[in-house]
């Protein structure tokens, strides 16, 4: 593939055909200059109060039910919001896919708006910068809080859910730690709480002020303490390391090459941004056993194809179902250690989907499928949540293809679209084409070569 | 051009698709000739079912003072032992009992319990630890065992059009399915139909055959399962609801030899915050209906031996009622087995303490470990020890 249409697709969510056009020759450093500068350049979303008044004591088991209902539809509305800016060529591709990895990272499910909405600006704040900022800010993120019982996390009653994770799934990973460090660092974070508006807050008479001891020290420890004596340790460098180098690079881990990014990550003093750049920047990041070695995440398949066909939907709503039915909710994830990925996306139904996907958007059909678990927001929304209506203006695709003929036309888009060369012969798809015109003929091409199995790489 | 008739001329299954020949083969067509003999139902009540009023402590004072307005009577309960009794929607279930074909756990649990639908349902479905979290499901990790059956895509069907985590294995997948004439003609439509033998150009296997083995896999389970689900019509009156429809679907394929081992059936709608009564009540008779129809189905064609069927929701619910008639999260709960061959019909053990809970919640005794253990072990022949990832005592019910 492409160097420049690999790296887009792994630091960003594929090119737009008119990115396509514009960049496909560009050097690769060019490109990574356009992608840091453009992530500067991103500003942070509004956020909106939680509508409820505590007062009206009446109507107030309605009230909450209420509103729960409203920030559950205000979740949905960022979850679509998020897709949409992953789509549109006009955001900062680098900048979305390191707010999506964290979310993947710190998996935290948000029931609502107001919080998933603060944590996704902690993600964009810091997604480049350094982590320790960004790990001292989901211990005090309120949904994360939230999330993991910390607020009931008080001095005469630990509760060590956070300090666990923290531990196991953010920073170190199993072996690194024991369980008395999880019942200390837990004391550490009595108190870290939020309140009912969905700020974090710091309640004093819950915390323990007294000695803690956390790997092998003793001392008046706070959670910013713990913190610092986690990224003491050379292994949080590691950890993080590995799992940007799955989600980034290749699920099958070169450890000795990841041994290394921890150890400069590390000596970088955990600054994400030239981690992130040493990585875009390596000749190994763009080997062949590099490319195309990757299964898109439900999230990357489809804000990737919306990108590829320059497409927007206009009845939101149908994203969610396919969502869930792909295994991919944002705000949303299966639980704290987030979403497994890999072949773990790949089952006889979600593969059926995946590939029905290009489909379903070229026809802006009804979504038929049984889903589990239908939640409020999509459910109040009745049968047109199940409707993909879609906007695709294709002039960009064809005006960036500049072959003709079909064979040759198949080329060029199977260029663009796929990582590596399909299975099939490419000239068994441009039989039977629909139409003589040579749009007519792109859109039929491009609707096939999205429907193969090779487009599910990445 | 329409905009039909140009998604008809220019989608794949128009095309003479060419899969590679390394991809074909053997693969293809059905070759997986093992049929089951033991089978494995599995029912699953989504939302936290609560369990109290299914299996009523009709003679417990706490129980009655707890829920003033959600007990269920004295006079409405259907009672089948000393203390505990059905809830009336249950009724239909009475005679499986009656006849040594059901068997209730009560206490069923885990410790340090999640109250969280999405976590304690993540928890049932991998059979981990509270604090542990596995990315493959029990059912699945069975067929990643080499289990005789298990190379097979349809050794465990889950009568949907979503897979469960349940069914994920760490290499193997069971198969979603919510109706085999949907399936084939999905099937129909798709990529595969036109496959031949051309050979492929050299792609790389590595990366893009496990995609290619799936679709050709899905692609002969639907013309396999369709064809199966010709051979046998029942006769019995299934309700209408959509689960009574799945287990139609089920007995249907149980009763035409279907190499299949494991049927996963869920009924959703059970987290009754507020009216429970009425709510409950309407799940549950839609539960014992359809129930009592898919036994007699199975005992008319004599496999009710051949078959296991359990029942199990993620939670119970709290003691207490809430101020909206309806009750919370909670902890422990019963879960049923049916079947021809139960060991420990009836009750297996004594109903829930209600003098003695953990912050208004009952206390679990038996782990559902144990459950999944002694399904494994006795009726699917699986080493359950490293599927669950440790030993769990067998409760002898099978």
């Amino acid at each position: 593939m492409n160097k420049i249409n690999h790296l887009y697709w792994r630091a960003g969510f594929g090119l737009s055909p008119d990115e396509w056009r514009q960049k496909q020759n560009w050097s690769t450093s060019k490109a990574l200059d356009e992608l840091f500068s453009q992530a500067k350049k991103a500003t942070l979303l509004p956020v909106s109060p939680i509508e409820f008044d505590r007062e009206d004591k009446k109507s107030n088991r309605d009230a909450f039910q209420q509103m729960k209902k409203d920030e559950h539809h205000k979740v949905a509305e960022a979850n679509i919001a998020w897709v949409n800016r992953m789509a549109d060529p006009n955001e900062s591709a680098l900048l979305e896919r390191m707010t999506f990895f964290w979310h993947g990272h710190f998996a935290c499910r948000s029931e609502l708006g107001k919080l998933g909405v603060q944590q996704l600006n902690l993600f964009r704040k810091h997604s480049l910068g350094n982590f320790r900022d960004l790990l001292l800010g989901i211990a005090q993120d309120p949904s994360m809080i939230r999330y993991l019982n910390n607020q009931q996390n008080r001095k005469e009653k630990p509760n060590e859910n956070f300090a666990r994770e923290l531990m196991e799934l953010f920073t170190l990973g199993r072996g690194n730690y024991t369980e008395g460090d999880i019942k200390e660092a837990a004391r550490a974070f009595t108190g870290w709480s939020s309140t009912l508006d969905g700020d974090f807050v710091f309640r004093p008479i819950w915390h323990d002020f007294g000695n803690k001891t956390f790997f092998g020290k003793t001392g008046n420890f706070n959670g910013e303490d713990i913190i610092d004596h986690i990224l003491a340790k050379p292994e949080a460098a590691t950890f993080i390391a590995r799992k940007i180098y799955r989600h980034f690079v290749n699920d099958k881990v070169d450890e000795a090459r990841v041994k290394e990014l921890g150890q400069q990550f590390f000596k970088a003093n955990y600054n994400i941004g030239k981690l992130m750049r040493s990585i875009f920047e390596s000749d190994w990041f763009y080997a062949p056993e590099n490319q195309g070695a990757k299964i898109k995440s439900p999230i990357e398949l489809m804000a990737g194809m919306m990108r590829n066909l320059n497409m927007r939907l206009d009845q939101p709503m149908g994203l969610l179902f396919l969502e869930k039915a792909l295994g991919q909710m944002l705000f949303n994830p299966p639980n704290v250690a987030g979403w497994a990925g890999g072949k773990n996306w790949i089952d006889n139904s979600t593969l059926t989907t995946r590939m029905s996907l290009a489909g379903l958007f070229f026809s802006s059909s009804e979504f038929t499928m049984r889903v589990k678990d239908e939640f409020e927001a999509v459910q109040s929304e009745g049968k047109m949540a199940r409707k993909l209506s879609v906007k695709m203006d294709l002039k960009p695709l064809v005006s960036a293809i500049t072959a003709t003929g079909p064979d040759a036309m198949a080329q060029e888009l199977a260029a663009y679209f796929l990582p590596i060369v399909p299975v099939i012969k490419l000239n068994s798809l441009t039989q039977t084409l629909p139409s003589n015109e040579k749009d007519g003929q792109i859109a039929a091409l491009a609707m096939r070569i999205l429907s193969l199995p090779e487009y599910q790489l990445c | 051009m329409k905009r039909r008739d140009f998604l008809r001329q220019a989608s794949l299954a128009s095309t003479a698709m060419m899969v590679p020949s390394f991809l074909t083969g053997s693969s293809l067509g059905k070759l997986y000739k093992n049929r089951a003999g033991k089978i494995l139902v599995v029912v699953q009540l989504s939302g936290g079912n609560d369990g109290l009023n299914t299996i009523v402590p009709y003679r417990n004072d706490i129980y009655y003072r707890n829920r003033p307005d959600l007990g269920v009577s004295k006079t409405e309960v259907i009672p089948v032992s000393d203390d505990l009794g059905f809830n009336p929607a249950l009724q239909s279930l009475r005679s499986i009992f009656d006849q040594g074909q059901m068997s209730i756990i009560n206490n069923v649990g885990y410790p340090n319990p999640d109250r969280s639908h999405f976590r304690s349902m993540d928890i049932w479905h991998t059979a981990s630890e509270s604090s542990e979290y596995l990315n493959s499901g029990w059912i699945g990790r069975y067929l990643d065992s080499n289990c005789p059956g298990c190379q097979s895509p349809y050794q465990a069907i889950e009568v949907d059009d979503t897979l469960s985590l349940a069914l994920k294995g760490q290499e193997k997948r069971g198969f979603a399915m919510s109706d085999p004439n949907r399936l084939k003609r999905a099937a129909d439509n798709r990529i595969l139909q036109a496959i031949s033998k051309a050979p492929h150009t050299g792609a790389d296997e590595e990366k893009v055959g496990y995609l290619y083995k799936t679709l050709i896999d899905s692609e002969s389970s639907a013309n396999y399962l369709f064809e199966q689900s010709k051979k046998h019509h029942s006769t019995a009156t299934y309700p209408q609801s959509e689960f009574g429809q799945d287990l139609r679907t089920i007995a249907q394929l149980i009763t035409a030899d279907t190499d299949t081992k494991i049927y996963y059936a869920s009924l959703t709608g059970f987290d009754t915050h507020a009216n429970q009564k009425a709510r409950q009540e309407r799940l549950l008779g839609q539960y014992a209906d359809a129930m009592k129809i898919f036994v007699d189905d199975l005992k008319q064609n004599g496999l009710l031996d051949d078959v296991l069927i359990l029942t199990f929701s993620e939670f119970g619910r709290r003691v207490n009622q809430n101020a909206s008639r309806g009750t919370d999260h909670g902890t422990a709960n019963n879960l049923f087995l049916m079947g021809g061959q139960l060991k420990k019909p009836g009750f297996f053990n004594e109903g829930p303490d209600l003098s003695n809970l953990d912050d208004g919640d009952l206390k679990y005794s038996v782990d559902f470990r144990k459950v999944y253990a002694t399904i494994l072990n006795r009726w699917l022949e699986a080493p359950a020890p490293s599927i669950l990832g440790k030993s769990f005592a067998d409760l002898g019910v099978i």
